[in-house]
This record gives C-alpha cells, sequence and structure tokens, in this order.
C-alpha cells in the first residue's frame, strides 16, 4: 500500500485484517500536503475523541476525559493518530485471540494470528507503509507481533515511557514501545515519547535518552534459548547468526544463563498478581458497562458485571492472580517471585559485564494458525512467551528484529540491551536493516 | 478493661494524598479527577506535605522511623473504594513501638502509617433495602493511622487520651479544632475474654457513647452469664447504640502486594531535613518541671496559645516565675485576644518591663495592670499622667497624715485607724483608685513613716 | 485444585463461575499451578522491591491543580443530585 492510503482503501484493508478496533472519524488527514506521520496507537492507551476498550467488553463505551502522555506527545511533535488497533483483553494473551472484539489476521497469511497481545499494531506497521504503531509490552506483547508480522518491535526500558493513560495490566511490568519498518522512525519517535513525566512517578528516574555513542560489538547467545525452537526458526536464526559474524563484525558467543528458566513462572505470578487487582475496579460503576440494577446486593451486582463481561482467558488470570496473593499462597508466589526477578536481573547485568548485548530468537514458531491455538492448553500458551519473558521481567530494552523467512512467514530475532541503554538497539537496527532484505507483504485492498 | 484504638487522622494537606484535587470542596462530587475516581490509565503521585507530617507525628510519637517504606495495595470490593483496593501500608509503617503519656500513665503505640481515605457513602431508603450514594470528594485524602496497645483501661481514659493527643497533633500538623469530622476511630475492646471491635466510629463525642454504651452491654452480659461473642460491631449515631455488622457473605482476603507506581522513600533523609517541634502539652511539661510551677497552670497557658507560653517564659526569666505566672494567667490573658495581634519584640519587652516595675515597686499593681490594658490596645504606656496619678496617690495619703498626726500614734495598738486615711483618699480621688491599692499604698506609708 | 478452592478464589474476586467453569478452570489453575511449583526450587531473597529498576523518592508539592474538568467527569457517571449512584449495602 502508498505511503499514504486513501481512506477508502484503508477502510477495506481493516475489513480484511482486523487491524483498527476504532478509525479516526475524519481520515481527511491522509491526503494532506505535506503529510502527517500516521501513528496508530494500542486500544489500551486512552485517546481523547476515541473508545478505550482495552480489548474488553466491559469497556464498551468508555470514552477517556484525558490522553496518554504518550499519545499527546505523539500529537504534540505533528503526528496523527489514525485509529485504535485490536489487542487481547487488556493485554492476556500471546496470539491476539483473546480479544472481546475483532481478531486481527496475520497480514502474510489470513489463517494464521498476528501474535499478541499488540496484533493490530504489528499489522498495521506491517500493512502500512510510513505507519507507527504504538505498543504495549508486559511479557513480550510488542517483540511477538512484530516477529510475526515481519516488523520492527522496540520495547524500551521499564520507566523509559510515561505510563499515564495506560490501562494497566501489570503495573511493574507494562512498557509502551514502537512498531516499525524504518529503523528511521524509531530514533526520530523514541524521543519524543520518551522523558519523565510527573503524573507517572515511575517515568521519573531515567538518566536522559541518549541515542549514539556506542557500537554494538559483542553479544551472548543463551543456550536455554536454543531449545524446543521449530526447525524454520532454528535455522533461519542460525544463519542471522552467521549474518552478524560475517557480514557486521560482531563477535557472538554462546553462554548459559540457568535462572532464565525461573523467569516464566515468575512472569506470571507477578503479571496475574498485578493485574488481579487492577482489574478489580471493572464492576459496573462510574466507566464501561454499566450495570444499572442498583436493587442487587453490591456483592452480586459487582460479580454479576464482571461475569458477563469478562472473558475466559482474563477470568483466568483473576483467578490465578488472586490465589498467588492469598493468604498462605503469597509467600510461596507473590514474595518469591518477587525475589526471582530480583535474580533474573542480575544474571543479565553479569553478562553485560562481558557483552554488549543478549540474542535470542523472539519466539519458538512461525505464527500459528487460528485452528492450532484453539487445540492448546493454557500452560502450552504461556509457554510459547518463554522467550520475550525474561528481558520483560527484568525491564530491560529490547528488539525483535525480522530476521528471516520460513514457509513464507516472518521470523524475527531478539536483542537485549542494559537498562538505560536503548541506543545499543538503534545501532543494530541500523546496521541490521542495512544488509538484511525485509519482505512485506502483497495486498491489494 | 482492655481498649485499643485505631485512629485515622486526616491530615490538612491542600491537596490529595495521590493526585493534586483540592482537600476543600463543597458541593459533592465537585473536587474529583480520573485518579481519585480510579479510572482506567489513572495513578497516584505522592503528596510531599502528607509524607512530611506522618513522619513528624511518629516522630512525636517516640516512634522507631523506618529506614525505608513503601506502599501496598489491600483489596478488597465496597462501593466507596473506586480501585476496589486502598493504596496504604501494610507491612512498611512509617514509625513503629512508640507511645504516648496519658496523665502519667504511658500508652503504647503499635504502629504509624499513611493511607488513602476511600469515598463518603450515604445510606438512602428503608432499612435493610438501603442503595449507596457516594461522594468522591473524599476519596483519596490523606490519612495518617495510629494504633494502640490495648492499654486504655475505661471509656473515659480513651476519652482523655485520645483529646490529649489531638491537642498535640494539631499542633504538629497544624489542624484548626474540626475533631468531629477529621478524626475516625476503630476500637478494640474486651471485658473479659474476648474483643469485640467497634469500627468506624467518627469524632470524638461518638466515640465515648459507643464505648460507654459496648461497656455497658458488656458488662450486663457477662454478668448474667452470657458469653460475649467475638465480632465486629458498628455504631449507630442516631440510635447511640453499637450494632452487630452484618455478617460479610463474602469473603475478603486483601491479598497485599507492594504498589509499583510508587517505589520506595528514604525516610531517613526525610526525617533528618525537618526540624523537631515541640507540643503544647510536652512544652507545659518542661515549663512545669524547669519553672516549678504548678502544671495545670502551665497546661492552661499553652492550651490558650503557644505565643501566650511564649511570654510567660519572657516574664519568667526576669522576675519569679510564680509572679510571672499570675500575671500570664491573670491581666495578660485577660487583654489576650487584644494583645496577640501586637506581639511584636518591643512589646514583649514593654509587657516584661511592667511586670518588672510592679515587682521592684516603682508602680502599683493597679497601674500595672493598666498599662498591660494599655499595651493591649495599642496606647503608649509610659503615660505621664499616670505616673502622676500615683504620686498623686502618695501626696494624698502624705498630705493627710501629715495633718493628722494621731493616726500614726493610735496604729500601733489599733491598726483600724488606717481606715479614716483610706476613706479619706477614696473620697478625694473620686473612684480613680481601687481599695485594694489605696490599702497597700496606706500601709506601705503608714510603715515606712513608723520604721 | 479442588472446587472448593476456586469457588473460593472466585467469590474473593467477585467472579460467578458456571459449574463447567469451575470445573475447567479448576483443571487450568492445576496444570499451571504445578508449572509454578519450578519457583521452589529458587533461592528465596528478601525483597521489597516492586519494580525492576529502583523508583525511589519520586515526590509531588503540595499544590491543589486540575486538569479534568469536574463537571464533565460527574456527568459521565450516573448520579442523583450530584452523588454516584451506587448498588444496595445491606
Amino acid at each position: 500500500m502508498s505511503r499514504f492510503p486513501c481512506p477508502d482503501k484503508l477502510l477495506k484493508l481493516n475489513q480484511r485484517f482486523k487491524i483498527f478496533t476504532e478509525l479516526a472519524e475524519d481520515l481527511s488527514f491522509l491526503q494532506e500536503y505535506p503529510p502527517r506521520t500516521h501513528f496508530s496507537a494500542k486500544d489500551n492507551l486512552c485517546a481523547v475523541g476515541f473508545q478505550a476498550r482495552a480489548g474488553s467488553r466491559i469497556l464498551e463505551g468508555y470514552r477517556p476525559p484525558f490522553d496518554a502522555t504518550a499519545i499527546w506527545r505523539m500529537r504534540q511533535e505533528g503526528a496523527a493518530l489514525l485509529g485504535k488497533t485490536n489487542m487481547d483483553e487488556f493485554g492476556f494473551g500471546t496470539f491476539c485471540t483473546n480479544s472481546g472484539y475483532d481478531i486481527p489476521r496475520n497480514p502474510f497469511d489470513e489463517e494464521r494470528a498476528c501474535g499478541g497481545s499488540s496484533g493490530g499494531a504489528a499489522a498495521a506497521t506491517s500493512l502500512l507503509e510510513g505507519h507507527v504503531a504504538l505498543g504495549v509490552s508486559t511479557g513480550g506483547s510488542i517483540s511477538c507481533p512484530a516477529s510475526f508480522c515481519g516488523v520492527i518491535g522496540l520495547t524500551p526500558t521499564y520507566g523509559r515511557i510515561s505510563r499515564h493513560g495506560l490501562i494497566d495490566y501489570a503495573n511493574s511490568l507494562d512498557k509502551i514501545g514502537l512498531l516499525v519498518r524504518d529503523p528511521l522512525a524509531l530514533r526520530k519517535w523514541l524521543p519524543v515519547i520518551s522523558g519523565p513525566d510527573p503524573k507517572d512517578p515511575t517515568s521519573c528516574v531515567q538518566p536522559a535518552l541518549v541515542t549514539s555513542g556506542r557500537r554494538v560489538e559483542r553479544v551472548a547467545v543463551p543456550k536455554e534459548a536454543t531449545e524446543n525452537l521449530s526447525s524454520g526458526v532454528e535455522s533461519q536464526f542460525a544463519r542471522s547468526l552467521a549474518s552478524l559474524q560475517e557480514e557486521h563484525g560482531i563477535l557472538v558467543e554462546e553462554v548459559s544463563m540457568p535462572s532464565l528458566r525461573f523467569a516464566l513462572s515468575a512472569y506470571y505470578v507477578l503479571a496475574t498478581s498485578e493485574a488481579s487487582t487492577n482489574l478489580a475496579r471493572y464492576c459496573g460503576m462510574r466507566f464501561g458497562v454499566r450495570n444499572l440494577d442498583i436493587s442487587q446486593h453490591f456483592n452480586d451486582f459487582f460479580a454479576e458485571t464482571r461475569s458477563a463481561n469478562f472473558g475466559t482467558e482474563a477470568k483466568r488470570r483473576i483467578l490465578l492472580g488472586t490465589y498467588a496473593r492469598m493468604v498462605g499462597f503469597r509467600d510461596r508466589y507473590y514474595m518469591k517471585a518477587l525475589a526471582v526477578r530480583q535474580l533474573v536481573i542480575a544474571e543479565y547485568k553479569k553478562m553485560f559485564q562481558d557483552f554488549d548485548l543478549v540474542l535470542t530468537p523472539t519466539m519458538p514458531f512461525i505464527a500459528p494458525h487460528f485452528a492450532e491455538i484453539e487445540r492448546m492448553r493454557p500452560l502450552e500458551a504461556y509457554q510459547a512467551d518463554f522467550l520475550t519473558v525474561p528481558p520483560n521481567l527484568a525491564g530491560l530494552p529490547h528488539l525483535s528484529l525480522p530476521c528471516g523467512y520460513s514457509d513464507s512467514m516472518p521470523v524475527g530475532m531478539q536483542l537485549v540491551a542494559p537498562h538505560w541503554e536503548e541506543r545499543l538497539l538503534l545501532d543494530i537496527a541500523d546496521r541490521w536493516t542495512s544488509k538484511f532484505k525485509m519482505r512485506f507483504p502483497e495486498v491489494s485492498a | 478493661m482492655r481498649i485499643g484504638l485505631e485512629v485515622h487522622v486526616q491530615l490538612p494537606t491542600r491537596s490529595k494524598l495521590f493526585c493534586s484535587c483540592s482537600t476543600s470542596a463543597e458541593e459533592p462530587n465537585s473536587s474529583i479527577c480520573p485518579t481519585c475516581l480510579g479510572f482506567p490509565g489513572s495513578r497516584p503521585a505522592i503528596n510531599r506535605k502528607a509524607l512530611e507530617m506522618a513522619v513528624q507525628i511518629a516522630r512525636f510519637l517516640q516512634c522507631r522511623i523506618a529506614p525505608e517504606i513503601w506502599f501496598s495495595r489491600k483489596t478488597y470490593f465496597y462501593p466507596d473504594l473506586p480501585k476496589h483496593f486502598q493504596i496504604t501500608q501494610y507491612d512498611s509503617p512509617v514509625g513503629v513501638d512508640g507511645h504516648f503519656m496519658v496523665e502519667g500513665k504511658s500508652i503504647g503505640i503499635w504502629r504509624v502509617h499513611v493511607e488513602e481515605d476511600p469515598g463518603r457513602i450515604k445510606r438512602v431508603g428503608r432499612s435493610g433495602e438501603e442503595v449507596s450514594l457516594i461522594d468522591y470528594n473524599r476519596s483519596g485524602i490523606p490519612l495518617v493511622e495510629i494504633v494502640t496497645a490495648p492499654d486504655l483501661s475505661s471509656p473515659d481514659e480513651a476519652r482523655i487520651f485520645l483529646t490529649e493527643l489531638l491537642v498535640e497533633l494539631r499542633h504538629i500538623i497544624g489542624t484548626s479544632a474540626g475533631d468531629e469530622q477529621s478524626v475516625r476511630a476503630d476500637a478494640n475492646i474486651s471485658m473479659g475474654e474476648e474483643r469485640v471491635e467497634v469500627k468506624n466510629v467518627q469524632g470524638l463525642r461518638n466515640l465515648e457513647r459507643a464505648l460507654k454504651f459496648e461497656a455497658n452491654r458488656q458488662q450486663r452480659m457477662l454478668e448474667s452469664g452470657m458469653k460475649v461473642v467475638r465480632e465486629t460491631r458498628r455504631f449507630d449515631e442516631e440510635r447511640k447504640v453499637t450494632l452487630s455488622a452484618r455478617e460479610k457473605e463474602f469473603e475478603e482476603d486483601y491479598g497485599y502486594i507492594g504498589e509499583p507506581d510508587l517505589g520506595v522513600y528514604d525516610l531517613t533523609r526525610f526525617a533528618s531535613s525537618m526540624p523537631e517541634i515541640e507540643t503544647p502539652l510536652r512544652r507545659a511539661q518542661r515549663m512545669s518541671a524547669h519553672y516549678v510551677v504548678d502544671y495545670e497552670k502551665a497546661r492552661q497557658i499553652v492550651l490558650t496559645s503557644m505565643a501566650l507560653a511564649d511570654l510567660f517564659e519572657a516574664i519568667a526569666k526576669r522576675v519569679d516565675p510564680e509572679v510571672a505566672m499570675n500575671w500570664t494567667l491573670g491581666p495578660i490573658s485577660n487583654n489576650w485576644s487584644q494583645l496577640l495581634p501586637r506581639l511584636t519584640e518591643q512589646v514583649v519587652e514593654d509587657v516584661v518591663t511592667v511586670v518588672q516595675q510592679v515587682v521592684d515597686r516603682q508602680i502599683t499593681d493597679s497601674e500595672g495592670r493598666r498599662r498591660i490594658g494599655a499595651i493591649a490596645v495599642g496606647e503608649c504606656a509610659q503615660d505621664v499622667s499616670c505616673a502622676v496619678e500615683d504620686a498623686l496617690l502618695d501626696s494624698i495619703i502624705s498630705q493627710y497624715l501629715d495633718e493628722h498626726p494621731q493616726v500614726l500614734k493610735d496604729y500601733a495598738s489599733n491598726p483600724r485607724s488606717a481606715n479614716s486615711v483610706i476613706g479619706h483618699v477614696m473620697k478625694v480621688a473620686q473612684g480613680k483608685y481601687n481599695s485594694q491599692e489605696v490599702v497597700e499604698a496606706v500601709r506601705k506609708e503608714i510603715e515606712r513613716r513608723k520604721g | 485444585m479442588d472446587i472448593e478452592t476456586v469457588r473460593k478464589v472466585a467469590r474473593v474476586a467477585r467472579l460467578k463461575l458456571t459449574p463447567d467453569e469451575e470445573k475447567e478452570f479448576a483443571r487450568d489453575l492445576e496444570e499451571v499451578l504445578t508449572y509454578f511449583s519450578l519457583l521452589d526450587e529458587a533461592p528465596r531473597v528478601d525483597t521489597h522491591d516492586f519494580n525492576p529498576v529502583r523508583v525511589a523518592d519520586v515526590l509531588r508539592e503540595d499544590d491543589p491543580a486540575r486538569d479534568v474538568n469536574a463537571e464533565k467527569l460527574r456527568d459521565s457517571m450516573d448520579t442523583y443530585q450530584d452523588m454516584v449512584r451506587g448498588p444496595r449495602l445491606s
């Protein structure tokens, strides 16, 4: 599709791929000259003039009275908000199949998933040239869809981007980031959305963003990350390692990071614990779906609205998270998970003493078919995150780069940098894409 | 009987604990924002002043101040709690293991911590079917929670404890005396084996009523051989009785987790940058000990005003403290409302000088009082006409004694001969002096002549 | 995980589950929690770090301010005489 799609084509595209849950009412800006960068925001980001439903029925009709800081900053810089993209409910999903609204289709193959939970964002970026998508990652929700849809996904350090106006999944894990086709867009827009915001205290401890001054020279590949991969991913990843060494002169070394094996459980315990408290507010009062039957006792009033409007995965995670914090279990799960996070961070810090980046494939397989996903047990779906979860748990900035194609589907590799060192990721993105030929879906809308 | 209290005091900050909404609002739901309404996408940012006040309170109560604190989410479902979790301090209170003296007895303070207030619920409708109307102005107001050991042994003692505590706290955090609105307490009261909790009692008067009612109720039960059941009760303000709070149909498991949006706070550095504040009752104790004066009188002074205490101490440094006390509680207090706004260093000095002059007998008691009054209304105390009047009194007395030498002769055997002098002065001066000081002056002159 | 526990957790979380849901979630939770027991092998460290980077001493000055119009907020909720309507209490 051309750089500036005309509104008609865009609507047709959306009907086919279910990218946007809501498009801007007035799309005429697409044909303005000089053109503005068009961007999208995942539907858990609040924007005045749009609903914010976070993929959930329980927020049907919610029109936020304020802008998320990241969106406000993009708009201040002249970018135009095209629409809100489809996502897994509240971010709960690896494939973007848990939405209370539409399920986006992979632009490379409509029978396959986009990846989650920022599925719509990745689809938009893949299909629309020059598009910048704001995504959100908790356990890998920018990397995974970027990998499945063949685009670049940058997840900055936790605390780099203000979360004011982000509908929370897990406050110690959520990070806003960017999905783009061209690394230049990262360099342009990352500084725009970064920086302290008094409305989000966790964004106020960051050192200033630096975008140059260091070069990637040595990269570590943990052997724990090269097991349980599909043969397609395995071979594409191996080719990429060779390319990094031969074409880019980067030293690649195999290492061992034993505490990575705890990361997935720690992540799901912390994420669901926090999520179960964040979702307590959805109860039929004040915003979103309203329960008008106030003659019900408040416990029934709340339980009824929640049960009728939360999807299955949301309920599952609420139950898990509630359990992990309960008296008698809290020590074993919640408190232990906190300790494991520190362990994983320490393991990475040790690696970064000798290496600039840690490198793994992004996902263990290419985008699965919808039919396959339906057959998966919940635990299977969670375990698909085993590569993206560790840097997310540790709050480290990471980048998913398209690095190959298998069965005509994109394969991604994930690079992890130390806290606050996004510049290393910008460096590798520039250098990699100067040689790697990215493919985009052939689509006539 | 053992009574323990969990006292919630609203902090008089200008903005709320986690958002910038004003804490003073008139109309319902007029001081609200996405944060204190718990809207999706909102998040907390803590008020520095609230934390300062909490540290001051904990320090005053002799608590051990935590070096580092954080906040926790206490999750439960009730219509007045917007996020369905309250941000509070579960395992990280600002201070622990303190105490507060009440009439010579030490009441243990287990902990002091900070938390946010929920909204205010109004129950409307028929009893048993009430629905809720909620005002979120109160949602997010900063609270300090003070938890005592069950060291209070009667409702009266609890009332005195809370009254004294609030006097001190008011000085530290600067509230005006609106305790009925800004203080709530949960009380744990047990006469025998089991503990009953009376929750959410608003204001001191209601607390006293609730405790007295509950103590009575338990007493009567025990006397008639019944067992007191361990339970939670609430106080009905209108009927002035405690009632069993309905059994919770659903369970609550607060499921505490840390609040990641706020992070941690280094209190050691924070506390060291704040000066210690001397509170009224502490000051009264110090003044009583240091100047060897009656504690009750010292207390009366500080409760009137700390500035009055300053003035007392200034005077007590120059004259006998008892005298200083009499003047402070007497003429100075009588003129206090006018004197207070005028209290400059010079005015203080003038007042001290007046008292000193009376003590040195340079002026009469009466003149001293008149001068204090003059200073209070801004007149010059050193009024020449008054000095003249003093001299005038003396000269009237002298003249009469000169003309009536018999008075002096008779005085030795009959002191009442002085009455004629007194009567004469009163007639001639036409009410310019009060009888007390005339008697004084006459006696003084007679003694002087005889001696 | 037994059905009773699922019911209890659902009550605490204010979720009304059908009997089928109860069975299904019991099975799901059992599988996931078994996997979580991997955590038992990790060393125990006492920490009160709730964030992956240290967030410390971020304070806001006590200055009242208003970004969003209170009246608009009030209008977006279900109110009666400016008070927000809520469900039955007893």
